[in-house]
């Protein structure tokens, strides 16, 4: 579909697995996301995400919070203590925002962030980018340098 | 015994004057004896002697008579009356004319008038007060909160028809005497039961709200106390008020979750908007195909934008009691096809059979074109929304001479029987757990059927559980 984005998995590239139910916003992001270097994978809903946890490893989940099945908060739970992904960097997102307690669900599940819809795609973007940065200081811009030229 | 000490008094003041006259007759014997004497004149003194005192006698018995006759009768009057005050009516005019008894007489007398008009005043005054509690008591009995009046301890004294209602009793006289926590704690949950246990009764009012469940739909009620005191600020009892505010509850949960729903379906699409927008504006490189397919999606999501806008319209319309309809000669195909293009797309993202039968020969009807088609998408919508994935929803449009009918029906969750009255209810959703992920305002119903209404219309619901529904909306011709 996007042809500046990578169609097969780079062994170098970071993991990225969207949840998202609102097809419309999940292929955006996806689009964004491959641009900038990434693996992304995207979920339709909460249970499908969890299929993908259970057989892959991922670099960072980017999930939205309302979803059918197994919303936003409960595939956190299941990542952190079923499936006892630590490392994993979680990002939430949702248009209920005010309805989420911020603060017990970050240090709950160890969330980095969460989103308020409409969010910035550059922001998201940058975010993610932020949080899948290889700790032996591997510059960010390579990763799309390395994707564009694919 | 103010009476016989009266009588008393009058009886010496009596004596008094007999002794006076005595004691003037005696001084007048002596001074004529001493001057008869005196001049050798004892045929006189003898004459003297024996006359005048018979005379004074005489006078001072005329005199006496005349001022204090009637006097031992008084007296008997009065000492019949000192240890029985009730015996006032009792007293009696005296037949004579001393001045004593016309004296008496005249006091009985305006005694007797003041009596008189002292029972018609308590007449009177029993009979205002007899119209103020009768009066009181209707009102009591018409308030729409339940009252209580218990005594000290806590049992209860007085109770009103709302109150004897709300927990259940239709009869007030039963419930006199009962302990009021107990009669209220066992319509509630345990930590209702523990709230109301440990009201602690003083002369601020205290208001709390008690469930009968955890579920608030099972019932709500608000609760107020305060002590009643004597002047002396001891506690004497206790006043109670309870209302059930249940459906005010589910209305006010309503709201908020119309609130919550509306900002997610204003945020969705704008979330996309914004998305494809921005990529667009900052991806230079992007092919053109590509840029038309995002194009189009923020087209299509601006639409969808503004259809949810004006379903708030309506519904803000609705709320208002404003809407209104404008009635025009309307071709039911072409709304019938608009909105099944925008319904499509629906039933497509969840692989559902969307199927329709539309009559060959449907009538021209006079309808409001607007408001008829956001009814039926409402319809289609919601039977797309409530049918899992693969399921089937048909619409099925038939007339006869005098009305068109629209049928909905769908192989969904279906609707539970009590349920399906509520469902034209404002803000009312479903409690089956099945639909709690699924956005809705619960006013599309409510929408749907005062569009019915506001056109000579009906909407009829049959439904079973897990089988699925079917929505009749049914518009006149004409």
């Amino acid at each position: 579909m996007n042809m500046l984005a990578p169609e097969t998995t780079h062994p170098e590239l970071r993991k990225v697995l969207v949840a998202e139910d609102n097809n419309v916003l999940g292929d955006v992001i996806r689009f964004n996301l491959q641009r900038a270097g990434c693996d992304v994978t995207l979920a339709r809903n909460g249970k499908e995400a969890k299929e993908h946890l259970s057989t892959n490893v991922f670099d960072i989940l980017l999930t939205d919070y309302e979803m059918p099945h197994i919303n936003g908060a409960e595939l956190c739970r299941i990542a952190r203590e079923e499936l006892d992904l630590h490392s994993m960097a979680i990002l939430l997102c949702s248009a209920k925002s005010l309805e989420i307690d911020h603060d017990h669900l970050k240090s709950k599940y160890s969330i980095a962030n969460i989103l308020a819809k409409p969010f910035s795609m550059s922001e998201l973007t940058d975010l993610v980018l932020k949080l899948i940065a290889p700790a032996h200081g591997v510059q960010l811009s390579s990763f799309s340098k390395i994707v564009l030229s694919h | 015994m103010r009476a016989p000490n009266a009588a008393r008094a009058l009886t010496r003041r009596i004596n008094e004057q007999y002794l006076m006259f005595g004691l003037a007759g005696l001084f007048l014997f002596l001074a004529t004896a001493i001057y008869l004497s005196w001049h050798n004149q004892f045929l006189d003194f003898l004459t003297v002697s024996i006359s005048a005192p018979l005379l004074l006698l005489l006078i001072g018995s005329i005199s006496l008579r005349r001022i204090s006759h009637g006097h031992d009768e008084i007296e008997g009057q009065l000492c019949s009356i000192a240890d029985a005050p009730e015996k006032m009516s009792e007293l009696r005019l005296i037949p004579s004319k001393s001045v004593l008894a016309s004296g008496w007489n005249q006091l009985l007398t305006c005694v007797q008038q003041q009596q008189a008009w002292n029972g018609v005043e308590r007449r009177l005054s029993e009979a205002i007060h007899t119209q103020q509690s009768h009066r009181w008591e209707s009102m009591f009995h018409c308030l729409p909160d339940g009252v209580a009046a218990c005594d000290e301890n806590g049992l209860l004294l007085q109770v009103n028809v709302a109150f004897a209602t709300i927990i259940g009793n239709d009869d007030t006289s039963r419930l006199l005497g009962k302990p009021l926590v107990q009669l209220i704690g066992h319509l509630l949950d345990g930590p209702s039961q523990e709230k109301l246990n440990q009201v602690e009764l003083s002369n601020a009012t205290q208001t709390l709200e008690l469930c009968k469940t955890s579920n608030p739909a099972d019932g709500v009620l608000r609760l107020t106390a305060r002590a009643t005191q004597d002047l002396d600020s001891s506690v004497q009892g206790s006043i109670w008020t309870l209302r059930d505010v249940t459906q005010l509850k589910l209305a006010e949960r309503a709201r908020e979750d119309f609130v919550f729903t509306a900002t997610h379906e204003l945020r969705t699409p704008l979330a996309n908007i914004r998305a494809y927008s921005e990529t667009l504006a900052t991806a230079a490189d992007i092919p053109i195909e590509q840029q038309h397919s995002f194009y189009n999606i923020i087209n299509a999501e601006a639409n969808r934008l503004s259809r949810f806008i004006d379903e708030l319209l309506n519904i803000s319309q609705m709320e208002a009691g404003a809407i209104t309809i404008q009635k025009h000669e309307v071709q039911l195909e072409r709304i019938l096809t608009e909105v099944f293009e925008l319904q499509n797309p629906l039933a497509l993202e969840k692989s559902q059979k969307f199927e329709h039968s539309i009559s060959p020969k449907l009538p021209r009807i006079c309808a409001d074109k607007e408001k008829l088609a956001a009814a039926l998408a409402n319809l289609i919508g919601n039977a797309i929304k409530y049918t899992p994935e693969n399921g089937r929803v048909h619409v099925r449009v038939e007339s006869d001479e005098q009305c068109v009918f629209f049928h909905v029906e769908d192989s969904g969750f279906g609707i539970a029987p009590d349920e399906i009255t509520k469902l034209g209810t404002k803000f009312y959703r479903s409690n089956d757990p099945r639909i709690q992920d699924k956005t809705g305002s619960g006013l599309g119903l409510t929408f749907v059927q005062e569009v019915a209404r506001l056109h000579g219309g009906t909407l009829a619901i049959s439904s079973e559980l897990n089988q699925g529904s079917c929505f009749t909306l049914e518009i006149p011709v004409r």
